[in-house]
C-alpha cells in the first residue's frame, strides 16, 4: 500500500499524484501508440471506435457524472458534429479548421438549445433533451438540401500534410491524439474554478448560489462543453462509418452513450475510458452470443436494445458507482488484505438536508 | 458603524405572515443574535438576506449598498457568508475541494484558460490553497482536509461549513444554529471558535441559535422574535428579562 506524503500544495494540482501512475499510463500510452505496428486493421478501427465513444463520453460526463443533469438527447450533437464536419469539408475546409469548428458549431448549438431547456430538472430534462434528439432527427431527414435527407451525404476523405487520414493507421493515430487532448482539457478544467462549479451545482444547488456561483452560467457551460466534445466526437465518428444518414444518430445511440457514463462510473474520467470500451465491445459479445443462443432467442429483432437497457437497470441496482468504482473497491480489498471491512464502501446515512428554499 | 440595516422587512407565504416589518442593525464587528420559538421567522430572515427570498416591503442595506434587489448569487461576493441548519457541503467532495470552491468567488476565471491550465491559473490556484490553510489552522480542520465530506461525523461537517463560510473572506457569515446537532461538549467549543472568528478574522456575526447558554455567552446584542415579529432587541440580560419574551417561550400567566 503506497502512502502519500504531501510535502507542496503543488502535489494537489498535479495530474499525477505518483510516479507509479506516471510509470502505468506511460506504459499505456506507448502500448496504444505500437499498437497499430501490430495489430490487425479490424481491430485498429474497433479501438478507433472506442476512443470515438470516450471522447463523447468526456462530454457526456462533464454534463451528467460532474454537474448533475441526465441527457437522453446526446445523439443530436454526435450527429450535428458529424454533419457539420461534412458539411464543411464538403464545401472544400481541411480536416483540422473542420474539425474543430464542428465542435465549436456543436457548442453553440447546445448553448442555444440549452438556455431554456436547462431551466427544467430532472425527469423533465431527460424529456426535454429526448424530445430535442427527435427533434434533430426530423430536421437531418427532411433538410435535403444540407443534409441529403434518408439518402444521407458521403463524408469526403480527409488529408492532412499529405497523408490519407482515412486509412486505419492514420486514423487511430487522430482519434487518439483527440482523445488525449479531450481527457487533458477536461481534467484541467476539473482541476480549476469552472470544473469546482459544476461539482457544487451537482452536490447542491442551495449552497453553489450562496458561494457565488450562478446557477444559469454553470449549467449552460456544462451543456455547451458537453455538445462540444461530442461534437467533436461525431466529426471523426463521421469518417469512421463514411456515410452518414439519419438512422446512425437514434434514441438508441443517446442510450448507448448514457450507458457508457453510468456503467463506467458516474463521476470520473476512468469511467469514462472503461465505459467506452464496455460499450465498445458490447456488439461484438451480443454478435458472439447470437451463435450459441437458440435459434428463436438470437433471431429476434431488437435483442441489442433490450440487452443495453438490461444492463443499465442491472448497474443502477447492484453497482451505482460503476466499473471504476467497483475497480477501486477490488483494488482497495488486495491493499488492504486480510483486514478488508465489507462495508468500507457503505453508503452513510444522509443527514436531514435543508429544505427546499424554491 | 452599522455594516447590515434591515428596515420594515416584510415577507408572506400565500396567507402566512413570516416576517412583520421586522428592522434591526447590525454594527460592524459585532456579534448579534436572533432568538425566538420555532416559526418566529429566524431563518427566513437569513434567506431574505442572502435573497433566496424577494421582500414583500423593507429595504436591506449592506456596508451602505442597497442588496434587496441584487442576484442571489452576487450576495458571497459582496462580503455575506453563511451556514445552513442542516449543512449543506458538497458532499461527494473533499474538505479541501468545499473550501476551494468558496474561495473561487474572488477569482476571474476563463472557461479557456482553465482548460489550458495556464500558469495564470495554477499560481492562483496556489494563492488560493495558501489562504485556505489559514482557515483551516484557525479552525484545526488539518486531520480533515482530504476526507470526503459524506464520510465526516455531523459536528466536524458543522465545523466545516463554517470554514467555507470563513474561505469566502467575508465581512458578516450568518450562522444559522451552529450548535444544532452537536453534543455539549463541542457547543462548548463552538464559543471559542466563534469569538476567534470574530476577534482575529474581525467577521461580524449574525447568528439565528437555540441554546441560550451560547447565545449569553458569545452574543453582543440579542434580538427576540415571535410569529414574524420582533419582541425586543438589547443586551442579553435584558432580552432574558423581557416580559413579552418569557410570555413567547413559557406561555401566558408568568412573570
Amino acid at each position: 500500500m503506497r502512502f502519500l506524503f504531501r510535502t507542496s500544495h503543488t502535489i494537489d494540482l498535479a495530474l499525477f499524484q505518483h510516479s507509479g501512475q506516471v510509470f502505468w499510463y506511460g506504459l499505456l500510452v506507448i502500448a496504444l501508440l505500437t499498437a497499430p505496428l501490430v495489430l490487425d486493421p479490424f481491430y485498429l478501427g474497433e479501438l478507433a471506435q472506442v476512443f470515438i465513444y470516450a471522447i463523447a463520453g468526456v462530454g457526456l460526463m462533464l454534463l451528467v457524472g460532474y454537474t448533475g443533469m441526465v441527457s437522453l438527447g446526446h445523439a443530436a450533437f454526435l450527429a450535428i458534429g458529424a454533419y457539420a464536419h461534412a458539411r464543411f469539408m464538403t464545401w472544400g475546409m481541411p480536416f483540422l479548421p473542420s474539425l474543430l469548428l464542428a465542435a465549436l458549431f456543436t457548442g453553440f448549438v447546445s448553448m442555444l438549445v440549452g438556455l431554456p431547456v436547462l431551466r427544467m430538472t430532472g425527469v423533465y430534462l431527460a424529456i426535454a433533451t429526448l424530445a430535442l434528439a427527435e427533434i434533430v432527427e426530423q430536421v437531418l431527414t427532411h433538410w435535403t438540401s444540407m443534409t441529403g435527407g434518408f439518402r444521407g451525404m458521403r463524408v469526403p476523405d480527409a488529408e492532412m500534410l499529405g497523408v490519407a487520414l482515412d486509412a486505419p493507421r492514420p486514423f487511430f493515430y487522430v482519434c487518439f491524439a483527440v482523445l488525449v487532448a479531450s481527457v487533458f482539457a477536461a481534467l484541467n478544467l476539473l482541476r480549476s474554478p469552472t470544473g469546482r462549479a459544476f461539482v457544487a451545482v451537482r452536490d447542491s444547488e442551495t449552497s453553489a448560489v450562496s458561494m457565488g456561483i450562478s446557477l444559469v452560467r454553470t449549467k449552460t457551460l456544462a451543456f455547451t462543453l458537453s455538445g462540444m466534445f461530442t461534437g467533436l466526437a461525431g466529426a471523426l465518428f463521421a469518417h469512421r462509418i463514411g456515410h452518414l444518414a439519419p438512422d446512425a444518430f437514434t434514441l438508441l445511440t443517446s442510450i448507448q452513450l448514457l450507458l457508457m457514463v453510468v456503467v463506467g462510473g458516474l463521476g470520473s474520467m476512468h469511467g469514462v475510458m472503461f465505459g467506452a470500451i464496455f460499450i465498445g465491445l458490447l456488439p461484438q459479445g451480443i454478435a458472439l452470443a447470437r451463435d450459441v443462443l437458440p435459434q428463436g432467442v438470437a433471431n429476434l429483432p431488437g435483442i441489442e436494445p433490450a440487452v443495453f437497457g438490461a444492463i443499465l437497470i442491472a448497474f443502477l441496482i447492484l453497482e451505482p458507482d460503476g466499473i471504476y468504482g467497483r475497480w477501486l473497491k477490488i483494488r482497495r480489498y488486495f491493499e488492504e488484505f486480510p483486514l478488508y471491512r465489507k462495508d468500507t464502501f457503505k453508503r452513510q446515512q444522509r443527514f436531514l438536508s435543508t429544505e427546499r428554499l424554491r | 458603524m452599522s455594516l447590515l440595516k434591515a428596515s420594515v422587512l416584510s415577507l408572506s407565504f400565500g396567507g402566512v405572515q413570516a416576517i412583520k416589518d421586522v428592522s434591526f442593525e447590525v454594527s460592524e464587528g459585532e456579534i448579534f443574535s436572533i432568538i425566538g420559538p420555532n416559526g418566529a421567522g429566524k431563518t427566513s430572515i437569513f434567506n431574505v438576506i442572502s435573497r433566496f427570498y424577494d421582500l414583500d416591503a423593507g429595504r436591506i442595506e449592506f456596508d451602505g449598498r442597497d442588496i434587496t434587489k441584487a442576484k442571489d448569487h452576487k450576495i458571497a461576493a459582496l462580503g455575506i457568508a453563511r451556514t445552513f441548519q442542516n449543512c449543506e457541503l458538497f458532499e461527494h467532495e473533499s474538505v479541501l475541494k468545499n473550501l476551494m470552491i468558496a474561495s473561487d468567488v474572488h477569482r476571474q476565471s476563463s472557461v479557456l484558460r482553465d482548460m489550458l491550465f495556464l500558469p495564470s491559473v495554477r499560481r492562483q490556484e496556489l494563492e488560493a490553497r495558501e489562504r485556505i490553510e489559514e482557515v483551516i489552522d484557525l479552525l484545526d480542520l488539518q486531520a480533515y482536509r482530504y476526507e470526503a465530506i459524506a464520510s465526516l461525523p455531523f459536528g466536524v461537517r458543522k465545523m466545516v461549513e463554517i470554514a467555507r463560510g470563513l474561505c469566502l473572506r467575508p465581512n458578516l457569515i450568518l450562522l444559522d444554529e451552529p450548535s444544532s446537532g452537536l453534543n455539549p461538549e463541542e457547543t462548548e467549543d463552538l464559543v471559542f471558535w466563534i469569538e476567534d472568528i470574530n476577534r482575529e478574522l474581525g467577521v461580524t456575526v449574525l447568528m439565528v441559535e437555540h441554546d441560550m447558554r451560547l447565545v449569553g455567552e458569545v452574543s453582543h446584542r440579542v434580538m427576540a422574535m415571535n410569529e414574524g415579529e420582533v419582541l425586543t432587541t438589547g443586551s442579553f440580560q435584558e432580552v432574558r428579562s423581557h416580559s413579552t419574551v418569557l410570555e413567547a417561550y413559557l406561555g401566558g400567566g408568568h412573570g
